[in-house]
């Protein structure tokens, strides 16, 4: 009781702070995260702080251009296919790593036979597995071996495979990377305090050919603060200039406040729920496709988006996300029609409704919304909130009936990142169509776009027409930050601070 | 045989209900405590009459409707509305009713528990005893709130499961305090004399031990209703306890935290409601004590 009242006047308190912002007159900048990191190294990091950390400590061979989404070189200057399970790569000269060592052939090669070893444990390891390995052509001229033809390399390639100095790591190992790594991107980190704080300082001799640019902020400060309220007094009070993920109710208060730019845009991320329509789970309603077509009718998905989601979030149809390679969009659609959804139910023999358990494990006021949409035409659900991995077991193992989830496809702009994991007969997979499985299983293994984009097509047609899934909407971020910060932010949820200026 | 008719007055001054009647209106925090919690009960019993709204329908397009006193508000919503533009006075009204029945009901079970154990205890001694303290202090060794997460992790939260836990965890108080009442009185005279007249052993604890150790046990129910209000509030807030879409005050307030900078009436209101009704409890807890220990009474 004591505490709810004492918060419940820190934060009348709070909001008659005027607003202290830091003016970046010393050209550095704080930003907040809300988890720390496992570790600085960044193949042994698979979070989203760490996947962000990484591009502004390292370098990839390659870099997607935010606005316009084609890969140029970075570290590589040209490559081109060999056949379609060599990539040969011309390196860039003149690169240094923040200690001074020379970037060559050596440290590509190092780099890529390391993370290609199983032994070497890389988080996560689909990162890596689809790397042979790599042989040295010259000192400026590598080949990247695949174990197989792999259409996404070069996503992977231009996002988390980053190089590493050969020498500096075969010296410190992994743990020595962990708590002073040394790259050859854009910051070099200076210090940190586990669990608190990690500093940045921009690297002079950045090589001036990279596509990431010129840094502007001097000295970046990078945050953990774990509790959304403590971050927004903070930004409130001038201790972090930079905050995101802000949830949509919130960030509408602040647009309000003034003094701060609130900046929305898209993410990957999308939710779907799925039904047990192949009876791992059991004998459920959800084996009737009337059934699932009625759940479709009946969840109002647009009033979702307009009240809760907001910003950029869209009504999403297709079992992917439209910018994705191979995301059809000419499927069959649902519309929210609960008298719809109610003749289903009836034509498949649940004139009253039936019970049924309901799994989520975030956004639990969304859940509600659709527990309170599908009461409405007679499906009456028990919510069973879990934590995302104790969920995400369940679910693999064939437990859940019936779940509200959602998937961020690792920010990887293709539709195998998504659509084949959830229906290519794997542990994710409750619809177990074999003829899905087939078109899923040819086209996540050849490099013909126009063939890859015909199967996947196929696919997800007969997802939709068969509601395997009902996907939902589209997830937006919140970026919130000082007014006279120059910040963009883009839908692969990669903040680059080394695009970011002070006005 | 008991107190009561010992003290009867014979003399022609007031009779003993009106004695009674006279110390609970003449005791402050009684009539205070009886009062909000006559009230509170009130409310919950009646809410599906006098809840303005549905507490379930939500209205997504007047979420955060602010309360009648603050800026925008308005009498169709006296109390604003929540993250789901549900009513936010009919949610606290069916609230108090998941509030009540879990104190009710959770202190009903481990009432029952603790006294039994707590009687047999002090009535026989010796072993019984021994056994009993055992259990008391195991039960004393495992923090409450912990256990009570750990099962209903395993079980997942319903309020089935969040009584149930609670009734079977809180006896722990009801079992020393009923232990050492009967301690007091078993080897008084009239205990003996019934033992002399050949009442049998269930007898004598029904008729002779329970009425005299009664008081006691109202306070500590009380206590223990309070009790576990509390934790259901923080079982709640933690999402481990009542689940949604019902309605409970250690919920709604979880559900108004995100918003604690902006809207903190979110958090204030149920605040309150918690407060209030325990401070009730506790003061009505505290007035029966007074009123009937021994040395309030003339």
């Amino acid at each position: 009781m004591k505490h709810i009242l004492l918060a419940a006047m820190i934060a009348h308190s709070a909001l008659s702070i005027t607003p202290a912002m830091a003016s970046g007159a010393d050209n550095n900048l704080t930003v907040a995260f809300p988890r720390e990191l496992e570790s600085l190294d960044a193949y042994q990091n698979s979070s989203r702080g760490g996947v962000i950390l990484a591009r502004h400590i390292w370098d990839g061979l390659m870099y997607r251009d935010p606005a316009s989404g084609k890969y140029v070189g970075n570290l590589a200057t040209e490559w081109r296919w060999v056949d379609d399970k060599t990539l040969e790569f011309n390196l860039r000269e003149g690169v240094k790593f923040h200690n001074g060592e020379a970037f060559n052939a050596d440290d590509v090669v190092f780099t890529m036979n390391y993370i290609a070893d199983p032994a070497n444990a890389v988080k996560p390891q689909r990162n890596a597995s689809w790397i042979a390995g790599a042989e040295k052509v010259d000192d400026f001229t590598v080949r990247i071996l695949l174990k197989e033809p792999f259409p996404a390399a070069f996503e992977y390639l231009a996002g988390p495979v980053v190089i590493y100095p050969n020498e500096y790591f075969s010296e410190v190992g992994t743990e020595g990377m962990g708590t002073a790594p040394i790259g050859t991107g854009p910051y070099k980190v200076t210090g940190q305090k586990q669990g608190e704080r990690i500093d940045l300082k921009r690297y002079a001799d950045y090589h001036s050919d990279s596509p990431k640019g010129k840094a502007s902020i001097e000295e970046i400060t990078w945050r953990f603060i774990p509790e959304t309220n403590t971050q927004f007094a903070e930004l409130i009070s001038g201790g972090v200039d930079w905050i995101w993920q802000v949830p949509a109710d919130q960030a509408e208060r602040f647009k309000t406040l003034g003094d701060f730019v609130v900046s929305n845009e898209s993410t990957m991320r999308i939710g779907y729920i799925g039904f047990d329509a192949s009876d791992r789970y059991g004998d459920t309603p959800f084996d009737d496709v009337r059934v699932r077509r009625a759940v479709a009718h009946a969840i109002d998905r647009q009033g979702i988006v307009d009240s809760l989601l907001k910003g950029a979030s869209i009504v999403v149809n297709s079992a992917c996300f439209p910018s994705q390679f191979g995301c059809e969009q000419d499927i069959p659609t649902y519309d929210f029609n609960p008298e719809k959804a109610r003749e289903l139910l009836t034509e498949a023999g649940y004139a009253d409704g039936f019970e049924t358990p309901f799994a989520a494990y975030r956004n639990r006021d969304y859940a509600e919304v659709m527990m309170a949409n599908l009461s409405n035409v007679g499906i009456t659900t028990s919510l069973n909130y879990l934590k995302y991995a104790a969920l995400r077991d369940k679910v693999q193992n064939g437990e859940i009936p019936f779940q509200f989830m959602t998937w961020g496809s690792f920010s990887i702009n293709d539709v195998s990142a998504i659509t084949s994991n959830f229906f290519k007969g794997g542990k994710d997979d409750y619809a177990r169509d074999p003829q899905i499985i087939e078109w899923l299983t040819e086209a996540d293994s050849i490099t013909d776009a126009a063939r890859r984009e015909e199967l996947y097509s196929m696919a997800l047609k007969r997802i939709a027409e068969q509601v395997y899934w009902l996907p939902l909407f589209s997830y937006n971020t919140n970026y919130i930050y000082g007014a006279g910060l120059e910040f963009t932010p883009t839908s692969d949820e990669i903040p680059r601070f080394f695009n970011a200026s002070w006005k | 045989m008991t107190e009561q008719t010992i003290n009867a007055p014979e003399t022609g001054g007031p009779s003993w209900a009106a004695q009674l009647r006279q110390r609970i209106f003449g005791h402050l925090g009684l009539t205070i405590g009886g009062g909000i919690l006559t009230l509170i009960v009130l409310c919950a019993l009646l809410a599906g009459v006098i809840a303005p709204h549905d507490p379930y329908v939500q209205e997504l397009t007047n979420r955060f409707a602010s309360p009648v006193w603050m800026d925008g508000g308005g009498w169709d919503h006296i109390l604003g509305t929540d993250h789901l533009g549900r009513d936010y006075l009919s949610r606290l009204l069916y609230g108090a009713r998941i509030s009540l029945l879990i104190g009710i009901v959770a202190a009903l079970i481990s009432g029952m528990i603790g006294t039994i154990m707590g009687v047999s205890a002090g009535y026989f001694g010796g072993k019984v005893d021994a056994v009993v303290m055992f259990l008391i202090t195991v039960r004393l060794s495992m923090p409450v709130v912990l256990v009570a997460l750990a099962v209903v992790a395993l079980f997942g939260g319903s309020l089935f499961v969040v009584v149930t836990v609670l009734g079977l965890l809180l006896w722990d108080r009801f079992a020393v305090v009923m232990r050492s009442c009967t301690m007091q009185i078993r080897d008084l005279d009239y205990i003996t004399s019934a033992k002399a007249l050949g009442c049998s052993t269930p007898r004598i604890l029904l008729t002779e031990i329970m009425p005299n150790v009664l008081n006691s046990l109202i306070v500590v129910v009380t206590l223990e209703m309070a009790h576990a209000i509390v934790l259901e509030a923080a079982l709640s807030f933690l999402g481990l306890g009542v689940q949604p879409p019902l309605p409970s005050w250690g919920l709604m307030i979880s559900e108004g935290k995100d918003m604690l900078l902006f809207e903190p009436w979110l958090i204030t209101i149920p605040g309150v409601a918690l407060f209030t009704l325990i401070f009730a409890i506790n003061m009505l807890g505290d007035g029966i004590r007074d009123v009937t220990a021994p040395e309030n009474r003339n």
